[in-house]
């Protein structure tokens, strides 16, 4: 395969002389305004007529020096920094961070604190879930599983806002706990959803899953085998759908998710349709978690005795976490002082779209929209 | 499966000096080394069984730069957490993405954000900043955030020319009337 140039024209034909035969090769670009890149994403697709033979994609349209930013702000401003990474899990990226700095300092926090954790954070998966089969199906063309979808995801952001205030960028995790206890009646109102959310998953079957032209047009297409998905760093439902059974949260626990049985959704197809399989049934056993945390959740302070300035003792950490796009890690090196000395973030979604140039060659540009949203990828992560 | 300590004594029976100073903790192998053995000392580790790239950053310590490799694998628990130590002048170490393709684009925005150039990479461009950006942001002598290339796209240029011909067609204008002394 040709190296390509960037930047190159676009309507560029080139011809290429292949098996005997001249045929013409068309640059075509997607994006980066165009509603099922996902954000502000721009793929360079290099076609043989309908089909891709290559596809380059350029990021950092959304690229706001997060890590820059991050090294000139005390530890806890970071925390609304953290929520504007991936906007769509924002408690995922919270936990993501302040469990990190907390490693770091060697921190303990309080049993409630790390039950309202999982809970929010398990609660935010389902939501994250949801907007994404919602806006999957909708770039097929299924209009009705958008909408169906955002009615459950309204109810769990009038949760969000009732705990927290906001409806997206929620900064609600502390580094210690969290920053305020769930107001009167959250925990039955959540159980009201729980109940509410069981049988609708049953409900988005008959609409897609059991949708013999959603299977027909799922099946087989972007496949990536497990070995290069294992080399790519893929993570999450991109690494569940190639048949390895890897969720860091039974792998590398962190918080108290080794107190509660859950399974690992695993397919082995490493096409699109298993990694919508990994998704819908992730939502299932989100629901499970967080029945057993509020049945377990108990009383108490929720943010420990923390000093008024945070200073961690000087020294590096990885830390990473099960965001619902895939392993969110947060590398912090301190030097003692109450800002960060280097501050980076591995985004699942870069990771993840780094490899969608494989899944993509040899399918056809109808396709293309299918790959990109069973990524998916959210670009406020992927540029921070 | 081997425990941190002895993936330690394999890597410095066979690198000897090359590898700085380590640390073990709880799970986690960490090294530094220098940049002609990164290489080398990254291909034993995948040999190991690190065939999970983690995460691949940058650091700027000032007097040198680093970049710096978190290693894992799906198989055991241990980690590894690697640092090689470049110079500030020439940051040039060998690329690692045909070990691990994770690598690609982490190395593209390490050398977009950091400057650190990196042997035999399949596509060494920029990522995250536009093709034509100056300098590398996360240094720690790029505090300046006026250090932002400026064109004005020729407007300059565009502005002056038309007022020059708008210039010969128009008089400019007469002077306002001299205010009366009461």
């Amino acid at each position: 395969m040709e190296k390509v140039q960037a930047p190159v024209p676009i309507g560029t034909t080139v011809t290429v002389e292949r098996l005997g035969e001249t045929m013409e090769e068309m640059y075509i670009n997607m994006g980066p305004q165009h509603p099922s890149t996902h954000g502000v994403l721009r793929l360079l697709l290099k076609l043989d007529g309908e089909v891709i033979t290559d596809c380059i994609p350029y990021i950092g349209y959304l690229h706001r020096c997060h890590e820059k930013i991050g090294e000139n702000r005390s530890y806890p401003q970071i925390v609304p920094y953290t929520d504007r990474l991936d906007y769509l899990a924002s408690m995922s990226m919270n936990f993501g961070y302040v469990l990190a700095v907390e490693r770091l300092m060697g921190q303990k926090i309080p049993e409630r604190a790390e039950h309202m954790r999982v809970i929010l954070g398990e609660l935010q998966r389902i939501a994250s879930h949801l907007l994404w089969l919602g806006t999957f199906g909708l770039d097929l063309g299924n209009f009705t599983i958008f909408i169906y979808c955002f009615r459950e995801r309204e109810m769990i952001l009038d949760l969000f806002e009732a705990v927290s205030g906001q409806r997206l960028n929620y900064s609600f995790y502390r580094i210690g706990g969290m920053a305020m206890d769930f107001p009167d009646n959250w925990v039955a109102d959540c159980r009201a959803f729980l109940k509410w959310f069981k049988p609708r998953i049953p409900e988005y079957d008959a609409l897609v899953t059991d949708n013999i032209l959603f299977r027909k047009r799922l099946q087989g297409i972007g496949v990536l085998d497990r070995e290069s998905s294992v080399n790519y760093g893929l993570s999450g439902p991109m690494l569940r759908g190639a048949g390895i059974k890897w969720d860091l949260r039974r792998n590398d626990p962190y918080s108290i998710y080794d107190r509660f049985e859950f399974d690992i959704p695993v397919f082995d197809s490493c096409d699109v349709w298993a990694r919508f399989l990994v998704r819908r049934q992730e939502m299932i056993e989100s629901v499970k978690i967080i029945e057993q945390a509020l049945d377990r959740l108990p009383a108490g302070e929720v943010l420990a005795k923390m000093p008024k300035t945070i200073k961690p003792p000087a020294g590096q950490i990885y830390a990473r976490t099960e965001s619902p796009r895939g392993e969110l890690g947060f590398y912090l090196i301190s030097d003692g002082s109450p800002k960060p000395y280097r501050y980076k973030v591995r985004s699942p979604a870069f990771c993840n779209l780094s490899a969608i140039h494989e899944m993509m060659r040899g399918c056809l540009v109808a396709d293309a929209v299918a790959i990109l949203g069973s990524a998916d990828i959210v670009l406020g992560e992927v540029d921070r | 499966m081997m425990t941190p300590d002895e993936i330690l004594e394999q890597l410095k029976q066979k690198f000897g000096d090359a590898i700085g100073e380590t640390e073990v903790r709880e799970v986690e192998v960490r090294l530094t080394t220098t940049p002609e053995h990164g290489r080398e000392v990254c291909r034993l580790l995948h040999e190991m069984g690190f065939e999970y790239l983690n995460c691949l950053s940058g650091a700027d310590w000032v007097t040198h730069l680093e970049v710096v490799y978190d290693l894992s694998s799906l198989r055991h628990p241990n980690k590894v957490h690697l640092r090689v130590k470049v110079s500030r002048e020439d940051p040039l170490v060998r690329t690692v993405s045909d070990l691990w393709r994770a690598a690609d684009w982490h190395e593209r925005e390490c050398y977009d954000l950091f400057g650190i150039r990196f042997d035999r990479h399949p596509d060494h461009r920029r990522i995250l900043l536009s093709e034509d950006w100056v300098g590398y942001p996360l240094r720690k002598d790029y505090a300046n955030e006026r250090m932002v290339p400026y064109t004005d796209y020729g407007m300059e240029e565009k502005v002056a020319k038309s007022e020059a011909a708008k210039g010969a067609v128009k008089a400019s204008p007469a002077p306002p009337p001299k205010p009366v002394a009461s």
